[in-house]
């Protein structure tokens, strides 16, 4: 019975259910928190749950990393490096955005003492 | 010359000299080579004119599409392109000239605008979804940094809320690139849109949805772009000169280019985009009848213009796209004057307030002036730019004999004459004396020369729109002939 949680589609439908869970948390915390932080905290989780989405479909179960080494002579049996690469990159690009986005925040901390998001007025009808 | 011009220079020049730039000591040397850097790139666009007439320039960097990436530069980019060249280099003359404010002296201004034209510039030439989403990301995060230039309150407050709402836009933009290669395998955008019907039709929403709540975000359409006031207010004038006058172009150009790309029937993607483009036309006018705030006026009233390029757009006929791109150009050089205008303006009366610019404009005569230019043109009164833009849209729609749009527009300028006048008038009002200005001195003579550019450049386009005529129509075509770009790229590969 147990053989049914390794076939590629209930691995996929897992990973699936997982990452939208986990957007649907992003989400709640984008919707529904004010402070500055978790804000951004939010945001790289719903930006989480995209490279888990993206990892996980395009891999199944028992194939390996597209090296040829340690015996490996023909690219049978692995995987789509494309969206390894692209995930990568886009966590790279993330984590820069985010820790711009949090230097953004301790400035703006340090400048008013304001670290809720309902708080910044300044600029307002 | 030795090096071939070819459009990854677009791309390579700017971002190279912005990283290269803060390693060079010697200031005295390096905001010429910077400046320059912009001109050298409007020459370069220039340049490939009479080749791009001839045949859309494709580029292919290491592997022939689909499986590597190429840059693809056909009429409709290289306009874009040029438009943003002319653009940046305009601005960065206008900044390197005025001296004004601290926080736009010195090179980081420099730096940032070519990091921003290099994401543009990316976005507007790339074949590649990925790419598109890296060059996205640049763009964005050069516009952050922008509007965060200025370390004041207002300043952060702007940078932080265009970080967490444009950080939105690209996680939604990547899930759409995402979900296209898990069903298609391809990210070269030709090839996603050979395969793209094939799509599950469930599945061809859900991408559709995803992107257009990215990019929607990022092009600033109702219901997407209750951010963009607050932005356009808390950064400098002159930074938000260049978000309407060249980024949200770009987006604008991602968000149709695609929609008419992947959908081989365009009239799914009319209803939406020309819906989208009405309400934000109607609501922005609308709202901007009563700011209190030039800033914020200047901002809804971009917002207008860009629901009625959208509206235009998405009708997909080639008389109202060419109008539209028309439009496009007219409205970055008319919002570029308006808000370095408007900088000027605020700075010598130190608030953006209505009250406080009262019976400015017998102070500034010139600069007041220019603002009644810019401001006619963007009401699209004859002999300014805006005019021919707004009478080559409306015969499109004529020919069509679709006239609800017909009366849209010209309710929205309805709108626009309120707003317009209401703060020309108070420039030019008489009666309370002008109260005591702050410290800030007049701007320099020089400052004026790249605003009265951007004003010749006006009356010419209005005058002798014919110029243009034969471009604008290609780039039209370009832009609306789905079988000819893929068939180009495609074909291309050995």
């Amino acid at each position: 019975m147990l053989d049914l949680l390794d076939s590629p589609g209930m691995v996929h439908t897992i990973y699936v259910l997982g990452s939208m869970a986990l957007f649907s948390i992003g989400l709640y915390g984008l919707l529904a928190r004010r402070h500055l932080i978790k804000i951004f905290i939010a945001i790289a989780i719903m930006e989480l749950s995209v490279y888990l989405l993206f990892i996980a479909l395009a891999t199944s179960p028992g194939e390996t990393a597209p090296i040829l080494a340690d015996g490996l002579t023909r690219f049978a049996g692995m995987a789509d490096p494309v969206p390894q690469a692209l995930t990568l990159t886009a966590i790279v690009i993330g984590m820069a955005v985010l820790a711009f986005g949090v230097t953004l925040a301790i400035h703006y901390h340090r400048l008013t003492g304001i670290r809720d998001i309902d708080a910044m007025t300044e600029l307002k009808d | 010359m030795a090096l071939p011009l070819t459009p990854i220079w677009f791309i390579a020049l700017p971002l190279l000299l912005a990283f290269l730039a803060p390693l060079w000591a010697r200031l005295r040397l390096l905001l010429p080579l910077l400046f320059g850097a912009q001109v050298v790139l409007l020459a370069l666009a220039a340049a490939l004119v009479p080749a791009v007439r001839q045949a859309p320039l494709l580029e292919t960097i290491v592997i022939a599409p689909p499986l590597g990436i190429h840059l693809h530069l056909d009429a409709v980019a290289l306009l874009l392109v040029t438009l943003f060249h002319g653009a940046a280099a305009l601005l960065a003359l206008f900044v390197w000239l005025d001296e004004g404010v601290a926080h736009l002296r010195g090179p980081r201004p420099f730096v940032l605008l070519l990091l921003l034209v290099a994401g543009c510039d990316g976005m507007v030439l790339t074949g590649d979804l990925f790419n598109l989403y890296v060059f996205l990301e640049i763009a964005g995060v050069t516009a952050y940094a922008l509007s965060a230039l200025h370390r004041d309150r207002a300043g952060l407050e702007a940078g932080l809320k265009y970080v967490v709402i444009g950080s939105v836009a690209a996680v939604f933009f990547l899930f759409a690139v995402v979900l296209i290669y898990l069903q298609t395998g391809q990210l070269n955008i030709a090839a996603v849109a050979a395969d793209f019907a094939a799509i599950p039709a469930p599945m061809q929403v859900l991408i559709g949805l995803s992107l257009l709540v990215g990019l929607g975000i990022k092009a600033e359409l109702f219901p997407f772009n209750f951010w963009v006031p607050d932005i356009y207010q808390g950064s400098d004038p002159a930074v938000a000169s260049l978000f309407s006058g060249v980024l949200v172009k770009a987006f604008l150009f991602v968000l149709f280019h695609l929609a008419f790309l992947l959908l081989a029937d365009p009239r799914v993607a009319q209803v939406w985009l020309m819906g989208l483009g009405a309400a934000t036309l109607l609501v922005a006018e609308t709202v901007a009848l009563r700011q209190p705030d030039l800033r914020r006026m200047l901002a809804y009233s971009s917002l207008g213009q860009i629901g009625l390029i959208a509206l235009a757009l998405g009708f997909t006929s080639e008389a109202t796209t060419a109008g539209a791109l028309f439009h496009m150009v007219n409205h970055t050089l008319a919002k570029l004057l308006l808000f370095l205008v408007a900088g000027l303006l605020i700075r010598r009366a130190a608030s953006a307030r209505l009250e406080a610019l009262t019976g400015l404009g017998r102070q500034m005569p010139l600069a007041a002036g220019l603002f009644v230019l810019a401001s006619l043109s963007v009401l699209g009164l004859p002999p300014l730019a805006g005019f021919a833009s707004k009478l080559w849209i409306l015969t499109g729609f004529a020919e069509a004999q679709v006239f609800w749009p017909i009366a849209l527009i010209l309710f929205g300028a309805l709108l626009e004459a309120g707003y317009y006048f209401r703060w020309v008038k108070a420039l030019y009002a008489t009666g309370d004396a002008p109260v005591a200005r702050g410290p800030a001195p007049a701007p320099a003579r020089s400052a004026y020369l790249p605003l009265l550019l951007i004003a010749a450049l006006l009356l010419l386009l209005g005058a002798a729109p014919f110029l243009l005529e034969a471009d604008l129509v290609g780039a039209a075509q370009a832009l609306l002939d789905r079988a000819a770009t893929i068939e180009g790229v495609l074909g291309a590969q050995p």
